[in-house]
């Protein structure tokens, strides 16, 4: 008897610790228990999408219950395109939180299309740290922010720094004199080209990426604001402009390019981005425009050692230095509440994308930046969407640990972005692929007939694009 | 008597039934993959859309959108210029390989093989393989020829005047054998009693081939014809994957316009059926025309 009440009082004290401690531990998870609202989460794992995904996504869900016990998480598997979102906005049936690529936010947000999360960030004690490189891209005019970044990516150029040291283009320490404006890319290619042999340029002109380019030295070359390749006008109507002096200009420096420094790979017109890469991990180019996200193109996937590889900011134009970010963001939806904004924000925080670290995520940034080293991918920061010293340092530490790099052939483009010396810009704001497309067909004239008449072929582009704006929006 | 007529018809019917029987499951897949795609690509060419929704009927106005643009009278153009050197290159070589094959008395059968060949390829194969062939780099494989001979690398895929007939050459070089197979098929069923009669009047080589072989398969190579000019019509992946249709539209194609309209960024499908529509008008009116003639040609007969 003796023995079996001391068997019973064990049991009874091991459950009460257990409840002490499980009821330590609640406390702590919960963040916000008066939190209490509903929200739709797009592009949630659909039922076909890998096992480890959905767990994931599961394993948020879980936490956020815990952290915020009256939020009721509802997964929506909705994918954004800019058609189907309209009239779910406008309907108010849009999810709360769902994902554009960059394309897209300056026009939902001037259509009143996205909710405003200003606040929420605020609460959370971060949006004094909101990178002002991504501002323009995701606020208003007043400064109120609609979205944050998922992922992105800013353009620049690859080099390929051996056939710069064979041309002589590097300093004393080996590093290389890069073009810093359009002018000394021309020029540099130049010297390339008569040193090597090889293209001073790979441009990818043919389906759309002609195009998609050519908006990049256009807008160096003063294509933005009133001269913008498209604007809406007093009427709200879209207008197409590739006539102005500015996008002449630029494209008469595409003529340049083939026909005076005759700088650019020769098949142009039919290369596409990753001919592209290939073309300078090969060692067939010297210089190509592409972004830090697709480093490991030219050197893992295609021989180029990370040594003689280097990312530059883009080269600036008579009229500014601007440079596409791209990738995709986070949004909201217009109709959402302050309440379910803050929820939001917390839902973002547990999948690590607000300036806080944990150890899961910490984890995560590890295991990539070890696998880039293995397969001889250049392991290089991500750019930050946050100004927060110390979640950036926490980050570069981690870098550090795994870079197989000499940074100093990236600083400049990293420190243009940073330092907010370069203006970033997100594509046209409306229809850009087929913008793209129209800018493409004129390049390709351009760079294969040597006579081309560039403001005839820009306007007759100019007509075809503003038909399609025409029966695509303005009079749809 | 009537009971007799009762029993005939009950016959018919039940043999019909089962003839209907056997044709069901084709006629169904014909139903839902052939004419109601069809028809709707019809129904769809004459209303505004967005995605694949039917927005408002809008009557012509795509065609007359579609019509309007240049690049649909480039398409159109090159697509004209595709059948016309598919026909300059790609109608006689299947017919001369069906001769010489035919007259070959030794290795028959690996000629037969050795032509046929590139028709067992992956169509995209193909392209990226004649791609590294035509590629205006130094490291292309034509210019690495040229440059054994001290000529300088040229760009040929950049070449407006040149890129049609490249790809006509390419999609000759896959196809011809197929369609020789077909030749030597439609030959072999020559009588040979003719070749020794004509052979016994003293007639030559060229002879028996005019007078002989020529009109033997000419009803074939008609039907050869309107089937090349109709494939030729509707060239898509070729131009697609070996210079996207450029440079600046030389090489677009009536299929690969509509490809653009449907998924090339803009996603309009109503002015995608409207060029579907109007490739299949022209088809129908060559064919009509092939018929006419046709049939002409056997009434003289």
């Amino acid at each position: 008897m003796g023995k079996l009440f001391r068997v019973i009082s064990l049991l009874l004290t091991m459950c009460m610790l257990s409840g002490l401690i499980a009821g330590f531990a609640g406390a702590e998870d919960v963040i916000d228990a008066d939190l209490t609202c509903t929200i739709t989460l797009g592009n949630w794992p659909a039922d076909t999408a890998p096992d480890a995904e959905k767990a994931l996504f599961e394993g948020y869900k879980a936490t956020m219950a815990k952290q915020y016990p009256n939020v009721t998480l509802v997964p929506d598997y909705y994918s954004y395109t800019l058609s189907n979102y309209v009239p779910m906005a406008k309907g108010g049936t849009a999810p709360s939180i769902f994902q554009p690529p960059f394309t897209d936010p300056q026009l939902l947000i001037s259509q009143h299309l996205v909710g405003d999360v200003t606040d929420a960030l605020e609460q959370f004690g971060v949006l004094e740290q909101f990178s002002p490189s991504y501002v323009e891209m995701l606020a208003d005019e007043n400064g109120r922010i609609f979205g944050l970044p998922r992922d992105g990516y800013v353009l620049g150029m690859h080099l390929n720094v051996a056939l710069f040291r064979e041309a002589g283009l590097v300093d004393d320490e080996g590093l290389p004199l890069y073009p810093k404006t359009l002018q000394e890319l021309a020029e540099y290619g130049q010297i390339i080209k008569e040193k090597t042999g090889k293209a001073g340029l790979v441009f990818p002109a043919s389906e759309t990426y002609g195009g998609w380019l050519f908006t990049n030295i256009a807008w160096n070359f003063g294509c933005v604001g009133e001269s913008a390749l498209e604007y809406q006008d007093e009427d709200g109507r879209w207008v197409c402009n590739f006539t102005s002096p500015e996008c002449i200009a630029a494209m008469e420096y595409m003529r340049d390019l083939r026909w005076k420094y005759d700088i650019l790979n020769a098949d142009a017109t039919t290369t596409d981005w990753a001919g592209a890469h290939s073309l300078l991990g090969t060692g067939e180019a010297a210089m190509n425009f592409a972004a830090d996200d697709s480093v490991d193109q030219p050197t893992a996937n295609k021989g180029l050692p990370v040594e003689d590889f280097a990312l530059i900011p883009f080269p600036a134009g008579e009229a500014g230095r601007y440079a596409l970010a791209g990738g995709t963001c986070y949004m909201f939806a217009p109709n959402i509440t302050n309440d379910q904004a803050v929820a939001l924000m917390a839902y973002l925080k547990i999948l690590g994308k607000l300036p806080f670290l944990d150890d899961s995520i910490i984890a995560g940034m590890r295991a990539d930046y070890a696998a880039k080293r293995d397969r001889g991918a250049p392991v290089i920061p991500a750019i930050s969407a946050w100004n927060d010293e110390e979640y950036n340092a926490a980050k570069q530490a981690i870098v550090n640990e795994f870079s197989n790099v000499d940074m100093r052939l990236y600083a400049d483009f990293f420190d243009s972005i940073s330092e907010g010396t370069i203006t970033l810009k997100s594509e046209e704001p409306v229809f850009a692929q087929q913008l793209y497309r129209e800018l493409t067909a004129v390049v390709q004239r351009v760079i294969t007939k040597e006579g081309a008449d560039i403001e005839k072929a820009l306007r007759k582009a100019e007509e075809s694009f503003q038909e399609y704006l025409d029966d695509e929006i303005n009079d749809y | 008597m009537s009971g007799r007529t009762g029993i005939k018809t009950h016959a018919k019917l039940k043999s019909n039934v089962q003839s209907w029987l056997i044709m069901l499951p084709g006629l169904i897949l014909m139903t839902f993959f052939v004419w109601e795609p069809l028809f709707e690509s019809i129904r769809m060419s004459l209303y505004k859309t967005r995605n694949v929704e039917l927005v408002r009927f809008i009557g012509l106005d795509n065609f007359v959108s579609v019509v309007g643009k240049d690049n649909f009278l480039q398409a159109l153009q090159n697509t004209f210029f595709y059948t016309f050197w598919s026909l300059l290159i790609g109608f006689v070589l299947p017919i001369l390989l069906a001769m010489l094959i035919g007259e070959t008395t030794r290795g028959k059968s690996f000629f037969r093989m050795a032509v046929y060949l590139p028709n067992m390829l992956p169509g995209l194969a193909v392209i990226i393989l004649w791609s590294a062939f035509f590629s205006g780099e130094k490291s292309g494989v034509l210019n690495i020829l040229l440059a054994k001979v001290g000529m300088q690398p040229q760009s040929y895929l950049t070449h407006s005047d040149w890129v049609i007939p490249i790809i006509i050459v390419i999609a000759t070089w896959k196809g011809a054998g197929a369609t020789a197979l077909i030749y030597m098929a439609g030959m072999s069923s020559i009588s040979p009693e003719l070749y020794e009669a004509a052979a016994i009047d003293g007639a030559s080589i060229w002879k028996r081939i005019i007078h002989i072989m020529l009109p033997a398969i000419r009803k074939l190579a008609g039907t050869l014809l309107i089937l090349q000019i109709i494939s030729v019509f509707q060239i898509m992946y070729e131009p697609m994957v070996l210079t996207k249709g450029g440079p600046d539209n030389a090489s677009l194609s009536l299929m690969q316009l509509m490809w653009q309209y449907a998924f090339g960024g803009s996603m309009n499908y109503g002015k995608a059926s409207a060029v579907a529509v109007i490739v299949t008008l022209i088809l129908l009116v060559m064919t009509a025309i092939y018929s006419f003639f046709n049939r002409k040609q056997s009434d003289w007969d």
